[in-house]
């Protein structure tokens, strides 16, 4: 992309605007793209004429004199009754659009709120806002915190005396609803229920919180309120169509932020290619270090963005090897990651407010609204896999109107490559549509049996789009509920939220105890479905960029034990998927749309050393096998198609890496058209049936594996018939594949271009995946034989 | 397709997997499809064993015809209500049932002679709580003249509860005090939420309430490995329960019964609770005695004289002083403290005196003030200083008191 006309010379003055000219100065090579938003003024309108004087008197004193437009429009549409979703960048006074309602409500009529955040760090950043607002303003209005870590003496307070109630759904879930009796008072009166972050309720969890949002408002019905809902979220592209699909009810959108903001400098960086035969390029980590290393060098505060915890703690040590030589001096680096016990984090957090911490690393734990204060500089390691994602990442540098520099360096990733390359795609394109299926039949029931705990259903009651009778008669075939009456009523010794998480399908999070000298110190928790991947025996498993060491792992006790090491490796899992295919449910010429039963292995692990990446052992995992029931779409060709007189394989071995080339084009351009995360999506090549599957083989060729994981001959098989799946990666999926059958010709043609139109000569991991310098030698080209499948699945 | 050859094609394809033995044709699609995503996406949950007892087509236990095999009547469509008696003769255990004829005291309790005492008990559909969680079973007795006399309220379907309730609320006036074994944690808070899940404002507001496991845990605490009811029981009245259905059963008791009528269990539920009931009204009075001869029932004297400290100075005082000479040392300084704030001083003096001989720092301190600004005998209060430790606070004082002597000298 040109450099955009609003694009100002840097200012000695303005570091990071100096930083991007170095860049671009001194790697323009690398540079594929660079956008700068420009400064943008403010739009203003006057307080509301309504206003409660109280009110006025505490923004003046908090040195808010008039609202941006957005935060105007926003008091007019609640005002006028009706739900309302606010859609604005990071720092645009979001907050003050759902509070100035609130706290007006309280001040006159005397009623409740509850606000609801993804986290219990964001629910606690608000009451300080609350409170500080509230003390200006001498409001006496009083907003209390209610999660996990509410002390057992404090509830009855929070319950009886809270006006604003500052939640999270899973205590929601767990903690609030089923005691539902405890809170009578509150419910009787609650006015606004306010929903921040929203975005962040999509795929499982947001189809879970929909289905605790149902419950709320029957249990708001049950006590004769009818509660407004008032949302805010990072820009997506369908804001109204999620809020509305999370309450049930229309939702009013409101998107033009009036808020300023300073310019904002975006470089597209691909590391440099060098094996250009086999397009492999420099790892997104070196230049990653690199840019990152030059920033905190010209004292620039910097976050560096990575995709996974492993990465965060490889990269974090990198850093520290530069900038914490010396222990005796504060820490100047720092990791922030999910899986650190809260009170670390809360310390981490205080620390980056303070500026004492130069450069954190972090995944997208920080990604919400945590406040941190003011950074200049935001590296994101790998493109994050959406673009709201990528915006809301950027949108942590730059928060006090100066000059922000984002740096995006591509990995070698087929989805970063496609990104890197194509950067109107990126910089065009509407941002990701945020997609939940609330009616989702295991979550529906789930639900259904935690809303009949709390009240029973009566018979003409509805909840969700599926026939809650045949739902209920199910459960009742169970002894959970027991019909009398014309009501359902609870019939078991349990508390039914109690085995229902919100953030998965499978529950129970691992803790990880560190017993070195002895001890028994919980230093980390690991969520159930990240387990397996982290957890094994042998596994380096690393904390602030420390290595243990997993000793032990206790699957049914959901424990991992681990010592000290000082290994100078880390350790990446192999894992394996195999795919049935249980019902075909739709099916066009070569494209079939229906459920599977997929079954994942953990059959080892590599051990990686630091700095040279090199490969320095295996290691053996022995751990049940993952078991899920999905849904999918599947290609098939027809065997004379392939191996017919005019057939386009001479051998199955061609035919089998067209097959995997293909579908890891297909993949790529899936996942884009998807706008889903990657990680929604799973992709394999078998024969439909479990009976093999494939993968590359450590010689760059596709080979078969039998059910135990063992090679077996290509020739041995007796009906071969390669079968590409895409499917989607959630017990029961989530909603991904009837929209994926729809548009199944475009996402064919799609990958087609791809292919088509990568510039490497037999192929690379921008298009069909990394192939070998032998095939390069040998003239073999992967690229072909994928392009000549992808033809055949045309319809 | 239709849906049963749909079924036995998924079946077939899942193979060894397929564990199910339910008869499919009874199935509807929808519940097939939520059966498939459970067995497959959950099957390490295993929620419901299979067990659970077959649901007979359309019954409702109760609901055509209300049997009462339970000793009751009807009160209610869904209510049933058993009256019995306890004559005051007999024993239970070791206690003689007369001696309930007198109403027992507390500390603390209001001992008014209007207020009639009902004790009470109930019996849940689940031990964690939450509003589906309901009593199926309320008792309430009262002691009379002559007898013990228990009710117990039981609801044979759902749509008894109403009545439950309402019969409850009538059974209590403004004159009645609770007494209760853990109904200030339990069974109080669940009523509670049984009469806000009907709409309907329950009736404890102005009540006093007397949990008897408070006392129970301040005088034996120290004493017995725990303080549930059959502990007090085998301590207190001296008596174990024989064939007791644990209260834990008491759920699937009653489900039992309204799934299939199968009342074997709900009966000795019924039992079960009349049983803690007695024990409850019996345990009063023993706790009551307990109280005015500790040495009897081996009370922690000191637990009992810091409990009385909160509502009798004057009787904390004279109960230890009567036991002065067995004290331990704890409760010796509590003894020593009333003394001082009754202004007692030279028996004060003397047990402090006692103690520091034992090597108590706390009274070698007690006397060292006394000595300091009570009997201004500011060379024992050095005395008293010198065999105090080397801390910041000692030596403070220690200094001050030099002064003090220094001035009186100049």
């Amino acid at each position: 992309m040109s450099t955009s006309p609003e694009y100002m010379a840097p200012v000695a003055s303005d570091p990071a605007a100096a930083l991007a000219a170095r860049l671009r100065s001194g790697y323009a090579a690398r540079i594929t793209g660079e956008l700068v938003v420009p400064a943008q003024a403010g739009r203003y309108a006057a307080l509301p004429a309504g206003l409660d004087p109280r009110l006025r008197k505490a923004l003046a004193a908090r040195g808010v004199e008039r609202l941006y437009t957005h935060q105007a429009a926003a008091w007019d549409s609640i005002q006028a009754g009706r739900h309302t979703v606010v859609v604005t960048p990071t720092a645009s006074g979001k907050t003050l659009c759902y509070n100035l309602p609130v706290l007006q409500a309280i001040l006159h009529d005397q009623t409740r709120a509850l606000y609801l955040f993804p986290t219990k760090a964001l629910a606690q950043d608000q009451v300080a806002e609350l409170t500080a607002l509230n003390q200006a303003g001498e409001l006496g209005v009083r907003a209390f915190t209610f999660d996990g870590d509410t002390p057992g003496d404090a509830r009855k307070a929070v319950r009886t005396r809270g006006d604003i109630v500052v939640s999270n759904p899973d205590m929601l879930h767990q903690g609030i609803l089923p005691h539902h009796t405890k809170w009578a008072q509150f419910f009787e009166s609650l006015r606004y229920i306010v929903i921040d972050e929203m975005h962040s309720y999509r795929g499982v969890f947001g189809s879970h919180v929909a289905n605790v949002l149902r419950r709320l408002q029957r249990i708001c019905r049950f006590y004769g309120s009818d509660p407004l809902f008032v949302l805010c979220s990072a820009t997506i592209a369908n804001p109204a169509e999620l809020a509305s699909q999370l309450i049930g009810a229309e939702v009013h959108a409101i998107t033009d932020s009036g808020a300023p903001h300073g310019a904002k400098h975006l470089l597209l960086w691909n590391p440099p290619v060098i094996n250009p035969d086999l397009g492999i390029r420099a790892s997104a980590r070196s230049q990653t270090t690199r840019i990152a290393k030059m920033a905190v060098k010209g004292g620039l505060k910097s976050i560096v963005f990575a995709q996974s915890r492993l990465m965060v703690e490889v990269l974090t040590k990198y850093m520290k090897d530069t900038f914490d030589k010396d222990p005796r001096h504060p820490a100047r680096v720092a990791a922030y990651r999910g899986g650190y016990l809260p009170t670390e984090r809360r310390a981490m957090e205080k620390k980056l407010r303070a500026g004492s911490i130069d450069c954190v690393v972090s995944t997208s734990a920080l990604e919400l609204g945590v406040d941190i204060g003011a950074l200049d500089v935001c590296v994101l390691n790998g493109y994050p896999g959406t673009i709201a994602g990528t915006w809301q990442r950027l949108g942590r540098a730059g928060r006090r109107q100066r000059t922000a520099l984002g740096v995006l360096v591509a990995s070698s990733l087929p989805l970063d490559q496609y990104i890197i390359r194509n950067p109107e795609f990126f910089l065009g394109a509407s941002p990701e549509q945020a997609r939940i299926d609330p009616d989702q039949l295991l979550i529906l029931l789930d639900h259904i049996r935690c809303a009949a705990f709390e009240l029973p259903f009566r018979d003409a009651d509805r909840f969700g789009k599926e026939d809650l009778a045949e739902m209920l008669k199910y459960l009742q075939e169970q002894n959970v509920v027991h019909h009398e009456g014309g009501q359902w009523h609870w019939m078991e010794d349990s508390y039914p939220a109690n085995s229902v998480s919100l953030r998965s399908v499978a529950e129970g999070n691992f803790v990880v105890i560190d017993t070195t000298g002895g001890a028994q110190t919980v230093i980390a928790e690991v969520d159930y479905s990240s387990a397996p991947e982290t957890l094994y025996r042998g596994a380096i498993y690393m904390v602030q960029s420390a290595p243990y060491q997993v000793e032990k792992l206790d699957w049914e006790g959901r424990k991992a034990f681990v010592t000290r090491t000082r290994a100078d490796y880390y350790t990446d899992a192999i894992d394996y998927t195999r795919l049935k295919i249980l019902e075909q449910e739709k099916r066009s010429l070569n494209v079939s749309q229906g459920e599977v039963h997929l079954v994942r292995r953990i059959a080892g692990y590599k051990k990686i050393r630091y700095y040279t990446h090199e490969n320095i052992g295996y290691g053996n995992i022995d751990l049940p096998d993952q078991e899920m029931h999905t849904t999918a779409v599947w290609w098939q060709v027809d065997p004379d198609a392939l191996f017919g007189e005019s057939g386009a394989f001479r051998s199955r071995q061609q035919a089998l890496d067209g097959f995997l080339g293909a579908g890891y084009a297909l993949h790529i351009v899936a996942a884009m058209r998807m706008l889903s995360e990657p990680r929604d999506l799973g992709r394999a090549v078998g024969d439909g049936n479990a009976d093999w599957f494939a993968t590359v083989g450590p010689d760059g060729r596709g080979a078969l594996l039998n059910k135990d994981g063992e090679a077996i001959d290509l020739t041995s098989v007796q009906r071969f018939t390669p079968t590409l799946f895409l499917y989607d990666n959630y017990p029961g999926g989530i909603g991904i594949s009837t929209p994926l059958f729809q548009s199944r010709a475009a996402v064919v043609s799609g990958a087609q271009t791809l292919v088509q139109a990568c510039e490497c000569a037999q192929g690379c991991p921008g298009c069909i995946g990394p192939i070998l310098a032998s095939d390069e030698v040998r003239g073999y080209s992967p690229k072909a034989v994928a392009l000549r499948v992808l033809d055949l699945l045309v319809e | 397709m239709d849906l049963q050859s749909r079924l036995s094609r998924l079946q077939s394809q899942v193979g060894a997997e397929n564990r199910d033995t339910e008869p499919k044709s009874q199935l509807s699609e929808l519940r097939a499809r939520i059966a498939e995503l459970e067995k497959r996406g959950r099957a390490r949950k295993q929620r419901h064993p299979t067990t659970a007892p077959a649901l007979v087509a359309g019954a409702e236990p109760g609901a055509g015809s209300e049997h009462c095999g339970f000793g009751g009547e009807q009160i209610a469509p869904g209510l049933t209500r058993i009256c019995t008696r306890y004559p005051l003769t007999g024993t239970l255990g070791s206690i003689e049932l007369h001696s309930l004829r007198e109403p027992p005291q507390l500390p603390g309790e209001p001992g008014l002679a209007h207020l009639r005492r009902v004790y009470l008990d109930t019996e849940t559909t689940g031990l964690s709580g939450g509003s589906g969680t309901l009593a199926f079973l309320i008792g309430i007795a009262v002691v009379t003249e002559t007898a013990i006399e228990l009710t117990q309220f039981l609801i044979t379907r759902f749509a008894g509860e109403t009545a439950m309730l309402s019969a409850l609320a009538d059974s209590l006036g403004p004159n009645d005090q609770l007494v209760s074994y853990n109904g200030k944690s339990y069974d109080l808070p669940l009523l509670v939420t049984r009469f806000r899940m009907q709409a309907r404002r329950h009736p404890f507001a102005g009540l006093a309430h007397l949990d008897l496991l408070h006392p129970t845990r301040r005088l034996f605490s120290k004493r017995w490995p725990d303080c549930r009811l059959i502990t007090l029981e085998q301590n207190l009245l001296g008596f174990h329960r024989i064939d007791d259905l644990p209260g834990s059963e008491a759920p699937a008791a009653w489900f039992s019964y309204i799934r299939n009528g199968d009342d074997r269990q709900l009966k000795r539920v019924i039992e079960h609770n009349a049983q803690d009931i007695l024990s409850l009204a019996v345990a009063h009075q023993v706790l009551a005695q307990a109280v005015a001869q500790p040495d009897a029932f081996g009370v922690d004297l000191y637990a009992l004289g810091r409990w009385l400290v909160e509502q009798d100075e004057t009787g904390a005082r004279e109960l230890l002083q009567s036991y002065r000479e067995r004290l331990c040392d704890d409760a010796t300084r509590l003894l020593a403290r009333l003394y001082k704030r009754s202004g007692n001083w030279s028996q004060a003096t003397a047990l402090w005196e006692h103690l520091a001989a034992a090597g108590c720092v706390e009274s070698v301190e007690c006397l060292a003030k006394y000595h300091e600004h009570i009997s201004k005998d500011f060379s024992a209060a050095r005395r008293c200083c010198e065999r105090l430790s080397n801390n910041a606070a000692h030596e403070h004082r220690r200094r001050r008191i030099e002064g003090k002597i220094a001035a009186l000298r100049s």
